[in-house]
């Protein structure tokens, strides 16, 4: 880690502003900066550490308004509301598989979105768009954890914020605060796919940072499910938020979105299409799990995230309805 | 001299909690990583970024002028033009005043690399027209072909109608030892020019050796100290080439104490490692389930330099067999000694293809293992010990397990499936072996001392065998005392000479000489108490703090002490055969109980049972916490851990503990402990239990896996992909 400036202010403006104009990385939890600035992959010149700020952390509203939860809300505040556990539990689960305890305790809502790739050519150092020798790192390395979706471009990482999964499909927006002002866009506007080895995966500025996340009304069934190699902490292999509208028991339109199988987090509209008009059931699930996969192209090593991915969008989808079949064995 | 243990122990062979365990569960034990010697600097290595390079040329100008900088130097004997031969091979080294001029120091370290071509995995070793960055030695294009080790006529052995074979591929991958600890020391000179380290070490003496080599000095001029250590498995037998050029530093910046511990990632680049094993086996049986041949070609890699031998065939008759192994060498960090070097692996091909065949055959594969025990299977002890034939004790154990785990009324036929769900449950089984005696040649000294305090010591340490803990207990046993009442001095290699803890040696090796010692003290004592008493020496016994005369208790331990005036006992004993095994040779067997979720690929699992011999047992409770330590080790390796490296770059894609997979508390399933001591193991003395109870973890996962889902996952570890994988190849989709 290199030496630092360090700042820690008490309001959203004043940290964009200290932000602005330097070689600056704002600071949450730390459970990602601390890491990359460790590892020489970031080494800002100013952190600006923003938990201090409490105008941008808790969770407000309701399930009939919907929700405000500040950037700076803790994956363990969080998940200690009662409206989040019991109306939108896509988002509750996909906290609660969220690291450990301690990581819990330290990381945030923003930080968990704005987090960087976890692929691991970025951390060591080669770039979100590894190449050597004219050839992709990762489609000619290890890519076990890459992507299975936009594989024809350069970037192959995977999206890592199992959070932006279940906002997405909620239909949330990010509110982000710059130099220039105030704006809210789609939470899935966040993320782009880098074409140049100097673009960002993040929409958002380095001089910008994301205050509030608003989730609309909660309406239908929304459900998460995640499948992970080890039952302790780990990072997802793949994951799906699925947010249904329902007329009785038929799906009037679905939100689909996998997490761990493309640089941004992907809307898997074939399944979506597959479960509209449909009562969700065993057989129209799994229809809509096979239909989640078309046009994926997995690299060399992570074929097995086809059956996966089409498994864990089956589980999402009964998840929502209650049918959680797969505890019974 | 005694020759024997106590017939009738108090507190040998029960379960007494360990002296230390407190202090290192509040963290008050310091590990030589927490000194803080007055005046300390902090070390850095600098270590290759390249998987193969040449160093061009090397200057330390600019590092050396950084603020707070007090030492650069180059790690052994590396200059201009010297190769580096893995990511993680060492350079240069600083020591600064405090850790974060160190790092910047070592960055501001100018190296200039001709990168060279390298191999960083064994596929790309072999493959055609790969770069041949090994030679010599007998090494062709990066392998070493091993001789062919028949046994024999194997190939006639297949040859008739009536034989069932199975042919097919296993393999694991490389795992690093990952130390809680990393490996390092704290070393400083002293101004009459004595070296003292605080070292993470599973040998103080051998580190001492090393040092005093390294400098040229007698090494009655350096102390090592190791009052506790978190972790070497097999990979911290010495100073190795941190310490010493930490001592380097230390005496280029006049004798101050500097700290060098390795950093994660530099830890699972260089610490060591245990080789990877690729097998491709055939085994056949007749129809009736008995083997007659085993034709196997195996490799694997230790690194840049290292072998990757393992046992095979394994435990079972093989009545034909050849075998050839091949070391593959590639641009990894080497190989060192990892609990039950090579039993691992030999024992996940072995079992594996054990199994498979016991499918093919339609047989329970319990049935089919006891079956193919050998029919006799003694075990020399190397004392005046008689031989033990370790078949009947197989039979036992197996026996033991399959009830503790319920193979009659769980176990079905692979693939069996129940009902309509997609988890699936599966048991699995197998066999090991290992050595675990201790050689002769250790002392233990005793001190009685006058106010009736008693000291055991020794220059071994605890590497988690709970020596400090053992001393006590023997001492406690013959002096009639508490364990508490007793004093364990360990891990420092002025103390009379104590053994290394590798290859499970540390109990049967200092056992022995710790009765010695503590019995000729009491029968010094009895001799001087004797006239005080108006009795006999050999009139004189101990128990319950208590001298007692003829039988009648007579006089409190510390009045009786008192007696000795100025002057405490002091002797040092030596071992002498009959009270611990010099060979070893144990058995052992474990069951995995999982569930697989066949549409994730995700494994879980239930319950292990693992029931183990190893001799007389001298504290069951520290017993059974190595042999949970060996299975979690052992589950780690079948579910989770793996080397990933980077056939582009030629680096290592974990070095950490996140995507290198460790198992978390929740992955811990139900663990049964058995521990295997009848009358006829508890002669053969004392038996190390470190290593046995981590072999056969794996291969039995493995096995319950294919047990669960009907088909074998060729590949550790059991990873949802590895799973999925091989589900895919079975419906033709590979």
């Amino acid at each position: 880690m290199k030496a630092f400036e360090y700042v820690s202010p008490s309001s959203a403006e004043v940290a964009v502003k200290a932000l602005d104009g330097v070689d600056a990385a704002p600071l949450s939890g730390g459970t990602d900066l601390i890491s990359r600035m460790k590892d020489l992959v970031t080494s800002p010149k100013r952190v600006v550490y923003l938990k201090d700020i409490s105008a941008i952390a808790g969770v407000s509203g309701d399930a009939a308004s919907g929700l405000t939860i500040g950037a700076e809300t803790t994956l363990a505040a969080l998940l200690s509301s009662k409206v989040v556990k019991e109306s939108y539990p896509a988002l509750w689960q996909a906290a609660s598989e969220v690291g450990t305890p301690q990581i819990k305790n330290m990381a945030t809502v923003g930080g968990n979105l704005c987090q960087r790739p976890r692929c691991w050519y970025y951390r060591a150092g080669f770039g979100l768009l590894p190449t050597k020798d004219g050839k992709n790192m990762v489609r000619e390395g290890d890519n076990r954890y890459h992507a299975i979706f936009h594989t024809d471009g350069d970037a192959l990482f995977v999206s890592p914020s199992s959070l932006a999964a279940p906002l997405i499909a909620l239909g949330a927006t990010a509110t982000i605060l710059g130099p220039k002002g105030e704006r809210t866009i789609p939470v899935a506007s966040l993320y782009q796919i880098p074409k140049k080895a100097d673009d960002r995966e993040l929409t958002i500025a380095a001089n910008e940072i994301v205050t509030k996340v608003t989730v609309p009304a909660a309406k239908g069934k929304n459900a998460s499910y995640e499948a992970r190699q080890k039952a302790a902490h780990d990072w997802p292999l793949v994951m799906a938020s699925v947010n249904l509208d329902l007329d009785g028991n038929t799906v009037k339109s679905a939100s689909v979105i996998v997490y761990g199988v493309a640089p941004v987090p992907y809307r898997a509209e074939a399944a979506e299409k597959a479960i509209t008009g449909k009562a969700v059931n065993a057989e129209s699930a799994a229809a809509a799990g096979d239909a989640a996969v078309q046009g994926a192209k997995p690299l060399s090593d992570n074929g097995y995230k086809i059956p996966l991915t089409k498994s864990v969008v089956k589980r999402a989808l009964l998840a929502a309805v209650g049918n959680r079949y797969w505890e019974e064995g | 001299m005694p020759t024997n243990w106590p017939e009738n122990p108090k507190i040998i062979g029960t379960r007494v909690t360990r002296l230390d365990g407190m202090a290192k569960a509040t963290g008050r034990a310091k590990y030589p990583s927490d000194s803080h010697p007055e005046g300390m600097l902090f070390g850095a290595m600098l270590y290759s970024p390249h998987a193969h390079a040449r160093i061009k040329s090397l200057d330390f100008s600019a590092a050396e002028k950084l603020p707070g900088v007090k030492a650069v130097l180059p790690a052994g004997n590396i200059k201009a033009g010297s190769l580096v031969r893995f990511q993680g091979d060492d350079i240069a080294a600083v020591a600064a005043e405090t850790e974060e001029q160190a790092l910047d120091a070592i960055r501001a370290i100018k190296v200039e690399y001709e990168v060279l071509p390298h191999v960083a995995t064994e596929e790309q070793a072999r493959a055609e027209g790969a770069p041949e960055v090994f030679k010599g030695g007998g090494i062709v294009k990066n392998v070493r072909k091993g001789r062919s080790v028949t046994i024999g006529k194997p190939d006639d052995a297949f040859k008739g109608d009536d034989v069932v074979t199975i042919e097919a591929s296993y393999s694991a991958p490389v795992i690093t030892h990952v130390c809680l600890e990393p490996h390092g020391l704290t070393v400083r000179w002293t101004p009459e020019g004595k070296i003292e380290a605080w070292a993470s070490t599973q040998a103080v003496g051998p580190t001492a050796n090393e040092l005093a080599g390294a400098f040229e000095i007698p090494i009655t001029d350096v102390t090592v100290h190791t009052d506790v250590m978190g972790g070497g498995f097999g990979s911290k037998f010495g100073a190795d080439i941190w310490g010493v050029t930490a001592a380097k530093l230390s005496k280029k910046a006049g004798g101050l104490p500097v700290r060098m511990f390795l950093d994660r990632a530099h830890e699972h680049m260089g610490g060591g490692n245990r080789p990877s094993a690729i097998a491709h086996v055939k085994l056949g049986a007749t129809k009736e389930g008995k083997l007659i041949g085993m034709i196997a070609e195996t490799s694997g890699t230790g690194g840049a330099g290292a072998g990757s031998a393992f046992p095979l065939p394994y435990v079972y008759a093989v009545p034909a067999s050849s075998r050839t192994h091949s070391d593959i060498f590639v641009n990894g960090g080497n190989a060192r000694a990892m609990r039950a070097p090579g039993h691992p692996q030999g024992c996940l091909v072995m079992e594996a293809a054990m199994d498979d065949l016991a499918d093919k055959l339609g047989m329970d594969p319990l049935a089919f293992r006891l079956k193919n025990l050998k029919p006799t299977d003694m075990v020399e002890d190397g004392f005046s010990k008689p031989t033990v034939d370790r078949t009947p004790v197989y039979h036992d154990e197996v026996e033991i397990g399959a009830e503790l785990i319920g193979w009659k009324n769980k176990w079905k036929p692979r693939g069996h499936v129940n009902g309509g769900s997609p988890i699936r449950h599966g048991l699995g089984m197998a066999l090991h072996q290992w050595g675990g005696g201790g050689p002769p040649t250790n002392q233990v000294a005793c001190t009685i001392f006058p106010d009736g305090a008693v000291e055991m010591k020794t220059a071994t340490q605890d590497i988690g065998t709970g020596a400090r803990t053992i001393f006590a207990i023997i001492a406690a046993e013959v002096l009639g005392l508490k364990v508490t009442d007793i004093t364990s001095n360990i891990g420092n290699s002025t103390f009379p000479p104590g053994q290394p803890s590798g290859g499970s040696t540390t109990t049967p090796a200092m056992s022995p000489p710790a009765l010695n010692a503590v019995t000729l003290a009491r029968d010094e004592l009895f001799t001087k108490l004797a006239p005080a008493l108006a009795a006999n020496p050999e009139d004189l016994s101990l128990a319950d703090g208590q001298v007692l005369v003829k039988g009648v208790a007579k006089m409190a331990w510390k009045d009786a002490c008192r007696k000795l005036g100025m002057q405490p006992i002091s002797v040092v004993g030596k071992s002498s055969p009959g009270l611990a095994s010099q060979h070893g040779g144990v058995a052992g067997c474990q069951f995995a109980e999982v569930t697989v979720d066949i549409e994730t690929g995700v494994v879980r699992l239930k319950k292990i049972v693992a029931v183990q011999d190893t001799g007389l047992i001298i504290d069951k409770l520290t017993w059974e916490t190595q042999v949970y330590g060996g299975v979690i080790g052992g589950l780690n390796y079948g579910l989770f851990e793996e080397r990933i490296m980077d056939p582009t770059s030629g680096i290592m894609l974990n070095p950490d503990m996140e995507l290198y997979k460790l198992a978390g508390a929740s992955d811990i399933p139900e663990i049964v402990v058995h521990a295997y001591e009848t009358p006829a193991m508890k002669a053969r003395g004392v038996i190390g239990v470190g290593e046995p109870p981590t072999v056969s973890t794996a291969a039995a996962i493995g096995n319950a896996v294919a047990n669960a889902i009907g088909v074998r996952v060729p590949h550790w570890p059991m990873s949802p992909k590895n799973v999925l994988d091989a589900l895919a190849s079975k419906e033709g989709k590979a």
